[in-house]
């Protein structure tokens, strides 16, 4: 089953791919800094590699229905769609805290699409960008678009990508002006990329440790 | 690239309506448009080749210039919005004003790293509008809710205060900052309520009014708010707007009431339970009072029959004292033969025992217990026949008048007890009148009807009246009550019984008959005995029989039972005396076996108390053999036998003590009628 298909990440793959989304998501929490003026902190508690349908159960467990996302797509070396993704009910105080001030509920709304967008257009491209880099591969990234709706219309599959995609799951937790707004980091994946991304993490790991590195297995 | 494709190029990039900066793979500036130029003052000439930060050294670029290297050096596009990052670029408007604008930083060409694009968008006019349309509403909006006395709160789907009002401010204690963001669970004591409220205000859209919770302001002190919530929408996101109204002076005042009814209601309880124990205690007063009462009455009753017996036992003995002393003097002249005055003694012992005989009377009567012996009287007669004795007992000092009705109807009583009765009124009328006065007797006949007869206590019918009136000091009401209750009197202890009226009750009212006390304070008192109306003939000749004596004939027979052997000899003397012949029976067993015996009988004389046999049913045996046997029941007690229904045809009684006379004159007039 295509939909079930997914790359096995060894432990010390994983470990890598945290280690690169790390770097990643602290350089987007300088870049929100510039921004917002105030100490920002992201972290990373967990990253996983999950088929659509874990990563669809996941948002559904954890998360109430309405969700809300920054999504920009990507297309390169690996190609797929990132998102950041809230729960709806948190976005007003994601962008109170970007915005910080004693904005009315109105002001808020209004600014609430733009803030959100250039929000996640921040975190996304940290991670996006830090990522490439590291690889040393380059890639294209769009620019960001704000969704509302549910994590089985998020992650539905792109339509000129036939083959089956992965969810580079990243939990991440978002701390700014004493609020503290848990979301996640998710990126869809087709299968060449995750092949591709599968071998850049071997050569990040080469590079990083200078010793060559042979992964056990290219897909599980 | 040809000059003409350059040309075309700087052309098309010179229309855009926006700005265009295109930098190269350093961050140099390569291409900058006739929109650019105008806007930001630097004419293209003026910044080929430099950094942003050439153009712009006062700017704090740090935003784009992170942008830039993004999309140099990953391909990452960049969004810079006036919202997060206000006149990122100094930008002006053809008539001078700031210029508003949004910033995209975008990689150019295939592959990344070649040069980068920033495109610049004038918002000017949106957000100008957009602003107005926002201040013309906020306006409308804060006359509302910034004025507003109550805490108005917008409340996302979260549970997040997004919107506080200033009386929010001053109700909770916390700066708006503060509030705003602020997790609204935290404002509240009674958190569980209020979530659950919020939850379906916003999730089921279900309005709330009216809910009462418990608030905690910033300092801890706790504050009584009413709440009412309902639910509104921007985009897809619900929010709730509630409102909470302080109820602490309405409580207070609602405390302050429940507790003034509390009070009132301890107070109705204390009250009914105060009630109740007062008449608790009401009963057992008067439950002891009534003891009291009742003791007392006893211990009176104690003292009169002290009294009635002392004097009685004084009178008896003062009787006694005659029989005996006559007796005596009667047994020493026969024994010295000087027998010629020897009646003058028995005379006296005679009287004393009659007395003595009367006194018993009265005592029965008293007791109610008299067997009475109804006969037809006129009261006019017997009032006439007393009128002297009258005029002696009430002293010369009163006058006397007796006002008798003509043709008064006779009445039907025992004539003994009726003088009695008048005499015991005349002594008290005496009494009543020290001073002097009038003592008046009319007699009258009179038809009770329903209600007289009613007030009376007797049936309506024909009565005679007899009315006993005195001009003394008369009685009051509380006196007037219990005159006729035995041993009561007014008297001086020793002068009265107490008896005299209470006997009259009893003779009237077992004649049939009524007694009414009519009496003012010292306005005197009549006293009414209304007797009922005997229709029949006076028996004269039962007045004349006592006082004659006639020797009968020879061959009659009386039986005589009588267990007490001086009674029974007594009675058989006074029959040989009359020339009857007499039966002697000890007991009611031997009288009915002479009663069943062929012996002629004429005349049964019994006692009605016979040891073994009851005289009635001596009689009834004897009657049933002997259908014309005339019976004469002698009795000293005799309640059964008191009324007259006791009596059969041919039967009379004779209440012991009876003189001798008086017995010999019922034998012969039983017998004769016979």
């Amino acid at each position: 089953m295509t939909s079930a298909f997914s790359i096995s990440l060894s432990e010390l793959e994983l470990d890598a791919l945290t280690e690169l989304v790390n770097l990643g998501v602290s350089g987007a929490a300088l870049s929100l800094r510039e921004m917002v003026h105030e100490e920002v902190v992201l972290s990373v508690p967990k990253v996983a590699v999950v088929t659509r349908e874990q990563a669809i159960a996941t948002l559904g467990e954890q998360e109430s229905k309405r969700l809300v996302a920054v999504q920009q797509d990507f297309a390169g070396d690996i190609s797929g769609r990132a998102l950041l993704i809230f729960p709806e009910t948190k976005s007003m105080e994601l962008v109170r805290a970007v915005v910080g001030g004693n904005l009315s509920l109105e002001d808020i709304a209004e600014l609430e699409q733009e803030a959100l967008a250039e929000t996640g257009n921040v975190l996304l491209n940290g991670c996006l960008g830090t990522i490439a880099n590291n690889l040393q591969r380059s890639l294209r990234i769009s620019l960001p678009e704000v969704i509302y709706g549910d994590g089985a219309e998020f992650f539905a599959a792109i339509p000129s990508r036939e083959s089956g995609y992965s969810v580079l799951f990243i939990h991440i937790n978002f701390a700014v002006r004493n609020r503290d707004i848990r979301g996640y980091i998710a990126m869809l994946l087709d299968i060449p990329s995750q092949l591709a991304l599968k071998d850049l993490i071997g050569a990040f790991i080469e590079r990083t440790t200078g010793q060559v590195y042979v992964p056990s297995s290219n897909v599980g | 690239m040809s000059a003409n494709a350059d040309l075309a190029e700087d052309a098309i990039l010179d229309a855009v309506n926006g700005g265009l900066i295109v930098l190269d793979q350093d961050a140099r500036i390569l291409r900058w448009n006739a929109w650019m130029a105008f806007a930001s003052g630097h004419p293209v000439a003026s910044v080929l080749g430099k950094p942003l930060t050439g153009v712009f050294p006062d700017l704090d670029l740090r935003r784009l210039t992170t942008a830039v290297r993004a999309a140099l050096a990953s391909g990452a596009s960049t969004v810079i919005s006036r919202t997060l990052n206000p006149a990122p670029l100094p930008l002006r408007t053809r008539s001078g004003r700031t210029l508003l604008h949004d910033i995209t930083v975008s990689p150019v060409g295939e592959r990344s790293g070649a040069a980068c694009l920033i495109f610049v968008t004038d918002v000017t006019m949106a957000t100008r509008r957009e602003k107005y349309l926002r201040d013309q509403q906020n306006a409308r909006y804060d006359a509302i809710v910034e004025n507003a006395p109550d805490v108005i709160l917008s409340i996302d789907s979260g549970g997040l205060i997004q919107m506080a009002n200033s009386a929010a401010v001053s109700q909770f204690g916390y700066a708006m900052g503060d509030l705003i963001g602020k997790s609204s669970s935290l404002l509240f004591d009674t958190a569980g309520d209020w979530s659950s409220m919020l939850q379906a205000v916003i999730n089921d859209a279900i309005s709330f009014r009216s809910c009462e919770l418990i608030a905690v302001r910033k300092d801890g002190s706790l504050s009584y708010v009413e709440a009412s919530a309902s639910r509104w929408n921007i985009g897809s996101q619900g929010f709730a707007t509630v409102i909470l109204r302080d109820v602490n002076e309405r409580r207070a005042v609602d405390a302050a009431l429940r507790c003034s009814e509390a009070l009132a209601r301890n107070a109705a309880i204390a009250l009914a339970d105060l009630n109740q124990t007062l008449e608790q205690r009401v009963d057992e007063r008067t439950a002891q009072l009534m003891k009291a009462e009742e003791a007392l009455r006893q211990s009176q009753k104690m003292e009169a029959i002290g009294q009635l017996t002392g004097g009685i036992a004084h009178d008896f003995n003062n009787l006694l004292q005659g029989i005996t002393g006559a007796l005596h003097v009667i047994q020493k002249r026969i024994s010295g033969g000087r027998i010629g005055d020897i009646d003058r003694f028995a005379a006296g012992a005679l009287e004393s025992a009659n007395r003595a005989a009367s006194l018993t009377h009265r005592l029965l009567a008293f007791s109610r217990q008299q067997p009475i012996d109804p006969r037809p009287v006129n009261v006019n007669q017997l009032i006439a026949s007393i009128e002297e004795l009258l005029r002696r007992t009430i002293g010369e000092t009163l006058q006397m008048t007796v006002m008798s009705a003509d043709d008064l109807w006779l009445v039907r009583c025992d004539a003994n007890q009726l003088e009695n009765a008048i005499l015991n009124l005349a002594i008290n009328a005496r009494d009543a009148m020290p001073d002097g006065g009038t003592l008046l007797f009319e007699t009258a006949n009179a038809v009770l009807d329903t209600g007289q007869a009613r007030s009376r206590e007797v049936k309506q019918g024909e009565y005679v009246r007899l009315v006993v009136t005195d001009t003394g000091t008369g009685m009051p009401p509380e006196i007037q009550a219990r005159i006729f209750e035995p041993f009561f009197t007014t008297k001086p202890i020793g002068k009265g019984t107490g008896l005299g009226l209470s006997m009259i009750y009893g003779f009237v009212r077992q004649s049939e008959g009524s007694v009414r006390v009519d009496s003012k304070t010292g306005k005197g008192t009549s006293i009414e005995i209304c007797l009922p109306r005997y229709r029949g003939d006076l028996e004269v000749h039962a007045e004349e029989v006592a006082g004659r004596e006639r020797r009968a004939g020879s061959d009659e027979v009386v039986l005589v039972v009588e267990d007490e052997p001086m009674v029974r000899v007594l009675v058989v003397e006074v029959l040989k005396d009359l020339g009857y012949y007499a039966l002697e029976a000890e007991t009611g067993t031997a009288a009915i076996r002479i009663l069943r015996s062929s012996q002629r009988i004429d005349l049964l004389v019994t006692d009605l108390g016979l040891p073994d046999i009851g005289g009635r049913l001596v009689a009834e045996a004897g009657i049933a053999t002997r259908q014309n046997l005339n019976v004469l029941f002698m009795t000293g007690y005799a309640e059964k036998a008191a009324g007259s229904a006791f009596l059969d045809g041919g039967m009379e009684m004779i209440t012991k003590p009876f003189s001798m006379d008086e017995l010999a004159a019922r034998i012969r007039e039983m017998i004769e009628r016979n």
